[in-house]
């Protein structure tokens, strides 16, 4: 995410390569600290870094935001996962696996939703603000679907 | 259940309306498709989370065990819901092991019931309480766990191993009843005691023929020592112990002791009663048969070192706690100045007491530099005086070091009784 940020701006690439070195410097602190509290600023310093490429960037809109969001899920996931077993606790494999395929599958959904976003905003006459709805409406179409189809494996 | 919400969601709930924020202030869609994944994550997140319907149960195969024995503690869970993710942890006692990964996690499908068996090793003797047992369930990503305490409490009692020992230590005077210890009186027995002259009323299988012959003028009887029981108190100094990291300490050693001792006295057909002389002062009237080695055993594993200041003396104990003409086998560190003073003063009263000096010098590692190597050389010293002055007493005190049999230290101080006269007025 750091080298597509950075490679997008040369002119920029120190800079934007600093903010994200602090970014994942504060990331490895966290997981070797085990300081959970401070995983969201770490988030926050390397989403930064991709803000500031994005900025000098000027218009145009960058498409491969929907990858790079989806790096920083995982990201968040995985700290948050190692954050999780800090506690030596003995796991059988099938925890792992589901584990595992539940943060697929919140990826794949992610990268997809952000990719709607992305789509919605090409899209002839739209504005910012219309953008903005489009997000959280594709987020809750999302989140009912997700609810109802939980629901119906309940039932 | 108690539910527990990760911090996670409310951060993903945070970042995605920083992004949002962003894209409004910075007018770039892309912050805001960067913020779409956390929103997601954090509905996905509030959409799975379901209190799992947890049953569990906690059974031990006995209630009773020997030190190094082994018990199993079978677990069964069960979840009408399922649940992604279960940790269960059954809480141990120091002095029990698992063998197996303990805690577990696991995972229930719906209706499943999953049963885990927990082999215990029992490194020490005590009594202990098991359970209930501690749960937490994970929803699938961890954003939601659900925490509660399941299961009954098991009791559980591990008694201390008892060494074999090859003689016991027999007391001056022996007691009214038929037992196996040989006796001074003379009476009818089968060891063999004196010779005397024939009184009316004595049985003819008891004349000495060949001393008679040999006398001449009359006949000549046998008489025997009578097999009788003895009274035993075991005398536990209660109030310190020393103790190392790896290998117990003064107070499992005298625990061990009193059970191998009560073991055989009681076998014996002796009297055996128990004394706890510490912060909590507490006692057993001699008794004799199982029941009262169970008592004796139970009470040892109930006893523990508590601190106390307070001013004691045998004045406290009971008359029938301590019978006449007892046995008084005491098993002590000798660190106490109060149980040192309780044991001159029980010799004083004329019982036959026997100390069995529990050493704490192996347990003592002094540190390198010369003043605490004098003091650890003063300190023994000190500890040879005290000695001396129980032996000057009459009292045959021996020191038992750890790693040496009970047989060692009780063959001493047989040896000190066999030479050791009781001055009588």
């Amino acid at each position: 995410m750091l080298t597509y940020s950075a490679s997008k701006e040369p002119d920029f690439a120190s800079l934007i390569a600093g903010i994200g070195a602090v970014g994942a410097v504060l990331l490895m602190f966290v997981l070797a600290r085990r300081m959970d509290q401070l995983l969201p600023w770490a988030l926050i310093v390397l989403g930064s870094a991709y803000t500031v490429s994005l900025v000098v960037h000027g218009s145009g809109i960058d498409g491969g935001a929907p990858l790079v969001a989806a790096g920083l899920l995982i990201c968040a996931e995985l700290a948050a996962w190692s954050l999780d077993e800090q506690h030596a606790i003995a796991t059988e494999r099938p925890v792992v696996v589901a584990r595992a395929t539940a943060l697929g599958a919140l990826v794949a959904v992610s990268t997809a939703a952000a990719a709607l976003v992305i789509a919605a905003s090409l899209a002839p006459g739209s504005g910012l603000a219309w953008t903005v709805l489009g997000a959280a409406a594709s987020v809750l179409v999302v989140a009912l679907v997700v609810r109802l189809a939980h629901r119906t494996a309940q039932a | 259940m108690t539910r527990i919400v990760s911090p996670r969601l409310a951060a993903y709930v945070g970042l995605a309306a920083i992004g949002l924020l962003a894209g409004l202030v910075f007018g770039r869609v892309e912050l805001i498709a960067l913020a779409a994944p956390f929103a997601l994550a954090a509905v996905a997140g509030s959409a799975f989370a379901r209190e799992p319907d947890l049953r569990a149960t906690l059974v031990l195969d006995r209630e009773r065990a020997l030190e190094g024995e082994e018990v199993t503690a079978t677990i069964e869970l069960s979840s009408a819901s399922g649940a992604d993710r279960v940790d269960v942890l059954l809480q141990l006692p120091r002095a029990l092991h698992a063998e197996k990964p303990n805690p577990l996690a696991f995972r229930l499908a719906p209706a499943e019931t999953r049963s885990l068996e927990l082999p215990l090793r029992c490194a020490r003797f005590g009594a202990f309480v098991l359970g209930p047992l501690l749960v937490r369930s994970h929803d699938r990503l961890g954003f939601n766990r659900w925490e509660t305490r399941l299961g009954e409490r098991e009791p559980l009692r591990v008694y201390p191993t008892v060494e074999t020992l090859h003689a016991l230590l027999a007391p001056y005077e022996t007691q009214a009843y038929v037992g196996n210890q040989v006796s001074r009186a003379k009476s009818e027995g089968v060891e063999f005691a004196d010779i005397r002259d024939w009184t009316p009323g004595d049985r003819v299988r008891k004349i000495n023929w060949r001393a008679s012959a040999r006398r001449g003028g009359g006949l000549l009887v046998n008489e025997q020592h009578p097999e009788r029981n003895t009274d035993v108190v075991l005398f536990l100094d209660t109030f310190v112990d020393v103790e190392s990291e790896d290998h117990g300490g003064t107070f499992d050693m005298t625990v061990r002791a009193a059970t191998s001792l009560a073991h055989l006295y009681l076998q014996r057909k002796d009297r055996v009663g128990l004394v706890s002389f510490g912060g909590y002062l507490s006692w057993l009237m001699p008794a004799s048969g199982t029941q009262q080695l169970y008592r004796i055993v139970d009470s040892l594993l109930q006893m523990n070192i508590v601190l106390s200041f307070a001013s004691k003396g045998v004045d406290v104990l009971p008359p029938r706690a301590l019978p006449p003409k007892a046995l008084v086998l005491a098993l002590s560190p000798l660190l106490d100045s109060r149980s040192t003073a309780a044991l001159l003063d029980l010799r004083a009263r004329g019982f036959d007491l026997v100390v069995v000096e529990v050493s704490p010098v192996p347990f003592v590692r002094p540190d390198r530099d010369e003043l605490s190597d004098l003091s650890y050389r003063l300190w023994k010293l000190t500890r040879d005086s005290l000695r001396a002055r129980y032996e000057q007493a009459g009292v045959p005190v021996v020191e038992w070091i750890d790693g040496v049999p009970l047989n060692v230290p009780l063959e001493e101080v047989a040896a000190f009784k066999r030479y050791a006269r009781t001055a009588r007025a």
